[in-house]
């Protein structure tokens, strides 16, 4: 276990040596790319930051950036969080119960090789044009993450912490509560930041093929119209949200649910 | 009344023609007595432990605490497990550790502060009961465990090889807190252990098993010595000879 005092927090916390080391990193980055994209490469390629900046000016003036963002943003959310609930008593039961495994695994083995962008076109016909769809390709790509990473919580847990809570005299029902799920929060809290990232993914691809909104959607209009600067302002949104949700997410560990989660929340 | 273990057999593959793990163990520990399991390692008395703690059953024979056959692990039974980590709730407090079986049992908050003070106090923990475990040394975890233990005032105490993962120091400091924490609550200890000189320090009776498979009990050995244990008294240099000679006839029979 390593636990460095400068690398705990940016928001509320100390400002650490790593925060100025990653705030150097990333200008470095961004000038390499401007003068890479000033010199050597194309624009057309790789425009240069202070184009793809422009863009980003240009969206917003037309009133088409933040709505861009908010709605690929609640799909994402709406769906990681809903395959979560979904997914977590799921992997719970099939992590205790032997019966429960045998009835589910072959379904959650089966249809989670099973790319949620395979299934694009069959939910668009299933569930229509409208959000419904979306959400619930993004629930069914966080899900299995989720629900595998739970299940190995439950079945990674310590005989031992098992049978010391029988001495005490904890009931099973209590020792489901207070011991099963507490022991696989670490498990459950890895496999929704894992889900987090695969959340990402699909959503850009469904809003490529059967969307007229979202950061996905502006990337493949872009290109139909030649307007590389933004395609790039929607890449690089990507990135940057992602960098975000994965920051709160490891935050949240850190610091709501350290007691559970300890070093899972150190990188 | 204290605990009887008649004839027991134990496998954990009973239908198959693998040698049992135990043979036929008679067994009579009273109420209050300090008792050592002890024998080389793979001879089978964590098995005859667990056998005891209700987490595993008896292949045959019969084993009753207080007339009443074991079924299952109760709270009139603790235990404390070699492992220093595996056991410990490591998102509770060394307090809520303790407090764990108090309150699993609806102890009404006041009696459960006095009773977790209480268990803090015999090992020595009252001062870091805000810590989480893994913030303790092993010594500590083991303490830990043990107060845990204490804190439900069982009749039994089990203690599977309790100090064997931690230096000598330690270990012999945590010997004599053990027995003094005995001597307090009176309650019937038994304790595992490979270690001689450690079965010597602790118990009142030593009860020393073959090299499995198919351990049996090969001798018992009273101590009659007063404690702490004074290691340079001919009896205790006697027994520690006796017990070394018999134990070391029992690995050979395995090396051989």
């Amino acid at each position: 276990m390593t636990r460095s005092p400068f690398n705990k927090t940016i928001l509320g916390g100390r400002i650490g040596r790593s925060f100025w080391i990653s705030t150097v990193s990333i200008s470095c980055g961004l000038v390499a790319w401007e003068i890479a994209a000033r010199l050597w490469i194309d624009p057309f390629f790789l425009p240069p930051v202070s184009t793809v900046f422009l863009g980003i000016i240009e969206l917003i003036e037309r009133g088409l950036l933040f709505g861009t963002i908010g709605i690929s943003l609640y799909r994402i959310l709406a769906g990681f969080l809903l395959g979560s609930i979904v997914a977590i008593p799921i992997g719970l039961i099939v992590g205790i119960s032997i019966t429960a495994r045998a009835i589910f695994d072959p379904y959650v083995h089966f249809l989670r090789f099973i790319p949620a962008l395979a299934l694009t076109s069959l939910f668009l016909v299933w569930f229509g044009v409208g959000e419904v769809a979306k959400i619930l390709q993004v629930m069914y790509a966080t899900a299995f993450i989720v629900i595998v990473n739970t299940a190995t919580g439950v079945v990674t847990t310590h005989e031992n912490k098992i049978l010391a809570a029988q001495t005490l005299g904890a009931s099973p029902w209590q020792i489901f509560w207070l011991v099963t799920i507490p022991a696989c929060i670490p498990s459950i809290y890895v496999g929704m930041r894992l889900a987090l990232a695969g959340s990402f993914m699909v959503i850009v691809a469904v809003e490529m093929l059967a969307a007229e909104s979202g950061l996905g959607y502006l990337i493949w209009t872009s290109k139909v119209y030649f307007k590389i600067d933004w395609m790039f302002v929607g890449i690089f949104f990507l990135g940057a949200l992602g960098l975000l949700a994965d920051y709160l997410w490891k935050m949240f560990g850190r610091f709501a649910i350290r007691r559970f989660v300890r070093e899972s929340a150190d990188y | 009344m204290g605990i009887q273990l008649k004839d027991i057999c134990f496998s954990y593959t009973p239908a198959s023609d693998d040698p049992l793990v135990l043979k036929n163990i008679d067994l009579t520990i009273d109420n209050g007595e300090f008792l050592i399991l002890l024998g080389p390692s793979g001879c089978g008395k964590s098995t005859l432990l667990r056998l005891i703690a209700g987490f595993d059953h008896a292949t045959t024979g019969s084993a009753e605490v207080d007339g009443s056959s074991i079924d299952g692990p109760g709270k009139d039974r603790g235990m404390v497990f070699q492992d220093l980590d595996s056991s410990l709730f490591q998102w509770l407090t060394v307090r809520q550790n303790v407090e764990f079986g108090l309150k699993v049992n609806r102890i009404e908050a006041g009696e459960r502060k006095e009773r977790a003070n209480d268990a803090l106090r015999m090992v020595n923990l009252t001062d870091h009961d805000h810590k989480f475990p893994d913030a303790l040394s092993g010594g500590m975890k083991q303490r830990v465990q043990i107060a845990r233990m204490l804190a439900m005032r069982p009749n039994i105490m089990l203690m599977d090889e309790p100090f064997a993962a931690l230096d000598a120091q330690t270990r012999q400091m945590l010997q004599r807190q053990l027995v003094s924490i005995w001597s307090e609550v009176k309650r019937t200890a038994i304790y595992v252990t490979h270690d001689i000189r450690e079965a010597i320090n602790l118990g009142q009776r030593i009860v020393l098993m073959t090299a499995g498979p198919e351990a049996a009990i090969k001798r018992e050995y009273a101590v009659p010595l007063e404690y702490p244990r004074d290691q340079s008294d001919q009896v205790y240099i006697d027994l520690l000879q006796t017990i070394s000679k018999d134990i070391e006839e029992e690995v050979t029979k395995v090396w051989s």
